[in-house]
């Protein structure tokens, strides 16, 4: 704040200000044109006014020369076509080559006054044409003869007269059509014109025709056609004089007659129309944006699915041996390659030929491994496809360059050949992104349900039927919702244990039936010894019927109960009269029993596998228990 | 056909802007007022009103000398069509602008302006009256043709008369000893002073309202379209609005009015009336009277903008709620106008919500073909369709009336409504001397064209075809 600001604000000094310290030890830029006291109003800060120096005065003093003399000089204008009949008179700078001072006198002199000896003087030397005269232009209309109209030009429509109208209209507004249409008023007279005689010639007073402009246009360009042929035949034209006679012998009155009508309509539009229309155009433009990004999508696509076709012999690479050659060799131009690149300082790598070779290798891939290996064969398969579709982006088949890792895929480096020359990755990223690495991998992209199919199609129907049955049992969808890869490796193990249950099943059942035929047999023997062990049969019986629940309840309880050929034969027959589900501990009690207990380290197993399916899916513990 | 060709830009001469002014002359003769200047200018040196003066057998020209006067009467040379009426009177006012008021006063050679004659009469008498005969002669040679170095440029309606033109060409040629002559239709200059040679032109004038079609310079005649609906239409709504007021407004010009009290709004006038020992013609108090509801349209009538017309009925109650204007009478009486200012020129656009003719004035009622967008229809209907669209694209609006507050943005809505799947662009000047004098500033242009000056029609021409060459050339 200034100095004088404060003091009108009451405001008290702040102390010493060192700005001020500054100002005067900065000399102050000198502003030139303000008055000392409203600088000082800026205070610290100068004030931002811009004086502006008027240097007229100076200017016109410094360079003072005569003043430019100017005429008032007479002129004609040709393209008046009056033989300068009109002169007028304009201002103009006056020559430099001006004869004598007193001429200027006179020039004056004949400016204020018009005198008689300016005149004579100006008499000699003629007014000058006007500049402008060289923008008149004339419209070039058909000229044509009496013979030339009687011989070529005589139309039903249009009289002589008419037609020599006509083409007058056309002259003087200079082929302007809606004006020619607008003035047009042509009143016809005939010869009847000639008797003055009242009553007849207004009896026989043609109706003048009224004339639309595309009559008019019809009837001119008729005429100008035709007399166009007269002057220059039709194959000596040059081409602008063709293309005009062309325009004008195609000349179509009805069409423009119909399109008039159509504009007439079009400007009639109300409102909404006009928007819808409007709308609709935009959707147009819509829809035929979406065609075209649709048509270069398709294209694009076509391009990738075009794969590269050799018509070299690849038969010598469908050996494995073939296979190793191959990519020994392209290990090689690789390698060569990059040293090459490197030296060249190319940065980056070469396109890609990965396709070529995964392609190749793919297809003689046995895809009979193991349930698990066919698994990991078929992601590898299904990412060895995306590696050719990336090739193929690249689409340079020719050049093998960083493409033999990548047909290391045999090598069991697959996943890792894609890495090569990227950042390894670790374990737990692995599994994040689903890198899996695999022997050997089958051609193409495979569905992981279709994994599982394959799993039912080794089966016979009878088995396939248990094994839905069980897993519907299980609450466990035969065919998997979300199949991702995780999900299938545990439905797999599920499956395999389900499988073996179905075949410990059908073992015991077996068995089963072999021991109620035994004790079928027994029965038999029994009643014809007699009723004498009735009574102690009967006790062992129900001893039977109070340890299944047990089993039951508790894995392997009813084993570890002790006498396995008593409890075995009790279970059976306690199953045989309750139970009609048949539980999967009692199976392994049967399957224990009917090894005849010899091997106690092979029930354990059994023991464990029941433990497995049951921490598989323990919904079906709880089924049982039910 | 090669010379058709336009020059290429390289050979086009940098300094033909266009311009090349031969000192003419453009007079520009309305209802209302008669324009007249120097072409090349932007406004008209002199503006009159086509009101004269007539006093015991005298005419008189100019604003200056409309006072009260015993026995005066104001008269009009021109007709409500805009066309001369009188043509005696025409030669007079037109001499009065052209000759009196734009050429300056020559000074008078020095020896004859009698300062440097010697004292005695006696001896000198002969060479004096010599002289004096010389002087005589001369100065009657001077009176004889002072245009002797002015093209002249004269307007006219587009309906007027080739009567009409022909005696105008010849009141210029024959009392003046103008070098050439050419007469120009007001809408064709209207358009060349918009800048355009294509252009639909709406001229709300004085007495007249007019649209008319020009194509490339020319005016379309099969489009011209006219009516009375102008400033003098209006001026009689005004009129039927004060009548029907409550409290009746009384229209009392200026000079009658001596002295006046300020009362409070809507309460009557309070004013001592000037007294005058002799009768004021009718003629003058209706001349006067005008210039009241000049100021009056020219403070407070508005044209309803809105959506739509003033008759909707939730238009006119917004109408009712805009604020208002105040309008003092020269007699003092004031009053507030509100939804009135609206109403008075609603007539223009929606011929049902006019007020009625006011009573004893020769104002028709407007009818259904008279109002703004049916004229517009009208004159579009009678051009080629191909034009259309572009004419719409092209409307010149010019003419006094036409500055009326909201004018455009009501045509634009009726031109939007009228054609709404037609670009509608609308060139009003922004200056209002631009729009009073559109059609003169046109003239202005066209005088001072190079290009032109091959149009005028000769005094050579004019002697050897006779008046009716007007017919042959300007066309």
């Amino acid at each position: 704040m200034s100095l004088d600001v404060r003091d009108v604000l009451n405001i008290p000094e702040a102390g010493p200000r060192p700005a001020k310290k500054q100002k005067t030890a900065v000399p102050r830029t000198n502003l030139k044109g303000l008055a000392r006291e409203v600088q000082s109003l800026g205070g610290d800060n100068p004030i931002a006014i811009v004086p502006e120096v008027s240097l007229f005065k100076k200017r016109r003093f410094g360079s003072r020369k005569p003043a430019a003399k100017w005429e008032l000089r007479r002129f004609t204008n040709s393209a008046r076509g009056d033989n300068g009949a009109l002169v007028l008179r304009h201002w103009r700078r006056k020559h430099e080559d001006a004869p004598h001072p007193e001429d200027q006198m006179q020039d004056v002199q004949s400016q204020a006054d018009q005198s008689a000896e300016s005149g004579q003087e100006k008499a000699d030397d003629k007014p000058e044409d006007s500049t402008f005269a060289k923008f008149n232009v004339q419209v070039a209309v058909p000229q044509y003869s009496e013979d030339q109209y009687n011989s070529i030009l005589v139309n039903d429509d249009w009289t002589k007269d008419e037609t020599d109208y006509l083409l007058q209209m056309v002259k003087d507004f200079d082929l302007r059509w809606p004006v020619i249409w607008d003035r047009y008023e042509y009143v016809p007279r005939g010869p009847q014109t000639g008797e003055t005689d009242g009553a007849e010639s207004t009896a026989v007073i043609p109706t003048p025709k009224q004339r639309t402009m595309e009559d008019l246009k019809a009837r001119y360009y008729e005429v100008a056609a035709k007399m166009m042929v007269v002057q220059k035949p039709a194959q000596y034209m040059t081409k602008p004089e063709f293309d005009l006679y062309e325009i004008m012998t195609n000349f179509n009155p009805a069409e423009e007659r119909r399109r008039k009508e159509f504009a007439i309509n079009t400007m009639a539009r109300s409102k909404d129309e006009a928007r819808e229309e409007e709308s609709l155009l935009l959707e147009i433009k819509r829809i035929m944006a979406r065609t075209e990004r649709f048509n270069e999508e398709r294209r694009e696509l076509y391009q990738r699915l075009d794969y590269p076709h050799t018509d070299q012999d690849i038969s010598i690479y469908k050996s494995s041996q073939g296979l190793q050659t191959l990519l020994q060799t392209l290990m090689n131009v690789d390698k060569s390659k990059k040293r090459r690149s490197l030296a060249e300082g190319a940065a980056g790598p070469t396109p890609t030929s990965a396709g070529f070779a995964a392609g190749q290798a793919g297809p003689h891939h046995p895809s009979s491994d193991g349930p698990g290996n066919r698994r990991e064969s078929i992601a590898a398969s299904a990412s060895g496809g995306h590696f050719r579709r990336d090739s193929l982006v690249s689409a340079t088949p020719a050049t093998p360059a960083d493409a033999t890792p990548t047909s290391a895929a045999d090598k069991k480096k697959k996943g890792g050949a894609a890495q090569f020359e990227r950042r390894k990755l670790s374990d737990h990223e692995e599994t994040i992104y689903g890198v899996s690495h695999h022997e050997r991998l089958t051609s193409g992209p495979t569905f992981r349900y279709e994994k599982i199919n394959k799993l039912y199609s080794h089966k016979s129907g009878q088995q396939q039927l248990r094994i839905t049955n069980l897993l519907t049992e299980l609450d466990v969808p035969s065919r998997l919702i979300m199949p991702t890869a995780a999900v299938t490796a545990q439905f797999e193990v599920l499956w395999a244990a389900v499988t073996t249950l179905v075949d410990l099943r059908k073992v015991s059942d077996k068995i089963e039936a072999e021991i109620k035929l035994e004790e079928a047999k027994k029965a038999e023997r029994d009643r014809a010894r007699g009723v004498l062990l009735e009574a102690e049969k009967k006790g062992e019986g129900e001893g039977g019927e109070r340890a299944v629940p047990d089993s039951q309840e508790s894995g392997g309880a009813a084993e570890d109960g002790g006498d396995a050929a008593a409890a075995g034969a009790g279970g059976g027959e306690g199953e045989q009269a309750g139970h009609s589900e048949t539980t999967t501990v009692a199976i392994k009690d049967e399957d224990g029993g009917g090894q005849e207990k010899a091997r106690p380290g092979s029930s354990g197993a059994h023991k464990r596998s029941a433990s497995v399916l049951s921490a598989a899916s323990d919904k079906s513990a709880k089924r049982q228990k039910k | 056909m090669a010379q058709q060709q336009p020059l290429p830009s390289s050979a086009q001469p940098t300094d033909v802007y266009g311009g090349d002014e031969v000192s003419a002359l453009v007079l520009d003769p309305g209802y209302f007022s008669t324009r007249a200047g120097f072409a090349g200018e932007d406004v008209p040196k002199q503006v009159i009103p086509s009101f004269y003066g007539h006093v015991e057998g005298r005419d008189i020209f100019g604003d200056e000398v409309l006072i009260p006067r015993a026995n005066f009467e104001v008269r009009n040379y021109m007709n409500r069509d805009s066309v001369v009426e009188d043509w005696d009177v025409a030669a007079k006012v037109w001499e009065h602008l052209l000759v009196k008021r734009l050429q300056p006063e020559r000074p008078t050679p020095p020896s004859k302006n009698g300062l440097n004659d010697d004292g005695d009469g006696s001896g000198n008498s002969n060479n004096a009256d010599g002289d004096g005969d010389v002087a005589m002669e001369e100065s009657v040679e001077d009176m004889e043709k002072p245009l002797a170095e002015n093209p002249v440029l004269v307007t006219e309606a587009p309906w007027n008369t080739a009567k009409s033109r022909e005696k105008a060409v010849e009141v210029v040629m024959e009392n003046w000893a103008c070098p050439a002559f050419w007469m120009s239709r007001t809408p064709v200059l209207a358009a060349f002073a918009a800048g355009k040679a294509t252009a639909l032109v709406v001229d709300v004038g004085g007495a007249n309202t007019s649209v008319t079609a020009v194509h490339d310079g020319m005016m379309l005649k099969r489009s011209v379209q006219k009516s009375h609906v102008g400033g003098l239409w209006l001026s009689g709504q005004i009129r039927s609005m004060f009548e029907t007021n409550e409290p009746k407004v009384n229209v009392v010009p200026s000079f009658m009015v001596e002295n006046k009290k300020p009362v409070e709004a809507g309460a009557p006038a309070d004013y001592r009336p000037k007294k005058f020992d002799f009768e004021i013609a009718p003629s003058f108090r209706a001349f006067e009277e005008e210039r009241v509801l000049t100021e009056f349209k020219e403070s407070v009538v508005e044209v309803w903008r809105g959506q739509g017309k003033l008759a909707a009925p939730q238009n006119e109650e917004y109408a009712r709620s805009q604020p208002g204007r105040v309008f003092e009478m020269p007699d003092g009486s004031n009053q507030m106008w509100r939804e009135q200012r609206f109403k008075v020129s609603e007539g223009m656009w929606d011929e049902t919500a006019a007020y009625p003719a006011p009573a004893g004035l020769d104002i028709p009622q407007v009818s259904k073909g008279q109002t703004i967008p049916a004229l517009i229809k009208a004159c579009l209907d009678g051009v080629d369709v191909d034009l259309r669209p572009n004419l719409l694209g092209n409307v010149v609006v010019t003419g006094s009336t036409s500055l009326l507050n909201g004018f455009n943005d009501r045509l634009n809505n009726e031109l939007m409504m009228l054609y709404p799947g037609v670009r509608v662009k609308i060139h009003a000047a922004g200056l209002s001397t631009e729009r009073r004098f559109g059609a003169w500033i046109g003239g202005s242009i066209l005088a001072s064209l190079g290009t032109f000056h091959q149009m005028w029609i000769s005094r050579k021409e004019y002697e050897e075809h006779g008046p009716n060459i007007v017919e042959k050339r300007c066309k």
